[in-house]
């Protein structure tokens, strides 16, 4: 059903496209919520993840899932973001809406799982990224060092510090 | 917590978490800015971008599978692939494909077709067609787009068509907006929309005609029975008549001038003189003059009546 949608959006089929968002969006839109601790830059950043997926469309080539390439794309973009903007802030509050978390689950671990998500969010940038990258999406230190243009060391620095802070803060 | 419950709970975090609202809109809308922002950039900007663009495709175009199994090279292509300069693209009975024409437009290729890419620059996009039917979309300056057949060539003008032939040269180009212009043989035939022409093999393209033109007016034009096109001509076919001038010599010329002056009187400043020496400038501005009227009696259907003869509203 997706490699259908998405051989038609690369035929220029909009509505194929808007499909694609409506089966994909919760993913991207997860992942930009991690990465950046903002329900409010996470909306944008899902936005720019699309659109620009509609730009590149072209060039997915069917070598991995398509859902592996959008991921991709997204942390792309979201890095970008990052790097081309000034949002150097620590965002140490919590986020602005955490109900969106609280969507979709259920289950005797929802408490825990909701504290974590709240925890990660207040994470230092770097260590957010990295934690989010690796522990949650399952990317390589190797990977995450491509997509973020750091050294390997860093990476695993990063998530060393991750995990330490996280645990703290889930003990208290 | 130690590190295994951490990471257990971070294994049970949720893949998807809906976003609060519908984001599509947003991004429908930026999609539909992009798409005007780029249909107002002046045209010359357009086609330089294309070329800036184009040179970092190695010479290839993109090439997707629409519907069953055509092939590139020989090869089946199962997805998206890369068109380069040489290939062909084939599709048997059941299979379509889609060709991107670098960043200017794109070709579908109808079942039962091969076509070559014979030349892909920014100032050249060129497709050789073997045999079968072709829809291209091209957005772009005139005279980039090129689509090579065995009885001639198709020239966008910026335009939609299709066109559908054998292998011999036989066939037909449909035009749905733009103008093309199809060069063979030694004719010419300037094709606006909502207008054919036929080809034919050996002989090139025939004398355009418009889709609702007359069955008698079709019949003439495809047996080259001048009087007969002459008396079936109503004020809509003044395109078929104006072609008609460059395809008679002597005085018959001078009859079909006086038919289509009848019937769509020529603008300020062509002469009857001018048109019978085949003055390019006066043929000109009367082909602007006819295609002006033909392309807003198509515009204004159902929403205005026009004057077939001078363009203007009817009262």
């Amino acid at each position: 059903m997706t490699d259908e949608l998405v051989r038609r959006a690369q035929a220029g089929d909009q509505t194929a496209f808007r499909d694609l968002y409506h089966q994909l969006a919760g993913r991207v839109y997860a992942l930009c919520l991690r990465l950046t601790g903002d329900a409010g830059a996470a909306e944008e950043r899902t936005q720019d993840v699309f659109v620009r997926a509609w730009d590149k469309l072209r060039s997915f080539r069917g070598e991995s899932a398509f859902t592996s390439w959008l991921h991709r794309l997204a942390v792309n973009v979201v890095m970008n973001e990052r790097r081309t903007t000034f949002r150097r802030e620590q965002r140490v509050t919590p986020m602005a809406a955490p109900e969106v978390l609280e969507r979709g689950r259920g289950g005797g671990t929802a408490g825990l799982t909701i504290d974590l998500e709240r925890a990660i969010a207040t994470l230092p940038e770097g260590a957010r990224e990295i934690f989010v990258l690796y522990d949650v999406e399952g990317y390589s230190h190797a990977e995450i060092a491509e997509m973020t243009g750091i050294a390997e060391g860093t990476s695993k620095a990063q998530l060393f510090r991750a995990r330490h802070l996280l645990r703290e803060k889930l003990d208290r | 917590m130690n590190e295994r419950e951490l990471l257990e709970a971070a294994g049970r975090l949720p893949k998807s978490i809906e976003p609060p609202r519908d984001l599509w809109p947003g991004i429908e809308s930026r999609l539909r800015r992009r798409g005007r922002r780029w249909y107002w950039i002046p045209l010359a900007a357009a086609a330089a971008l294309a070329a800036v663009l184009l040179g970092t495709r190695n010479g290839g175009w993109v090439v997707t599978p629409l519907a069953g199994l055509p092939s590139v090279a020989s090869a089946p292509l199962h997805a998206a692939g890369t068109l380069r300069v040489g290939q062909w693209v084939e599709t048997d009975d059941s299979s379509r494909a889609l060709i991107a024409v670098g960043h200017i437009g794109h070709v579908e290729v109808r079942p039962g077709t091969r076509i070559q890419l014979v030349v892909a620059r920014a100032d050249d996009h060129r497709l050789a067609l073997a045999r079968g039917a072709i829809e291209a979309k091209v957005d772009t300056v005139p005279r980039i787009f090129f689509v090579e057949t065995p009885v001639g060539t198709a020239i966008d003008l910026g335009c939609a068509y299709t066109l559908e032939m054998d292998s011999l040269g036989n066939g037909l180009l449909h035009v749905t907006a733009g103008v093309v212009e199809f060069q063979g043989r030694g004719h010419i035939a300037r094709v606006p929309m909502g207008a054919l022409v036929q080809t034919r093999s050996g002989v090139g393209p025939g004398i355009p005609y418009v889709e609702d033109a007359p069955e008698a007016l079709r019949r003439a034009l495809a047996s080259s029975d001048l009087s007969g096109a002459l008396a079936a001509a109503r004020p809509d076919d003044a395109i078929s008549l104006w072609h008609l001038l460059h395809r008679v010599d002597g005085p018959p010329r001078g009859v079909v001038y006086d038919r289509l002056a009848a019937l769509v009187p020529p603008p300020p400043g062509v002469t009857r003189a001018a048109a019978l020496a085949l003055d390019a400038a006066a043929l000109d501005a009367y082909w602007t003059h006819i295609h002006r009227i033909l392309f807003r009696k198509i515009m204004l259907r159902g929403v205005r009546e026009i004057d077939p003869r001078t363009g203007t509203r009817l009262r």
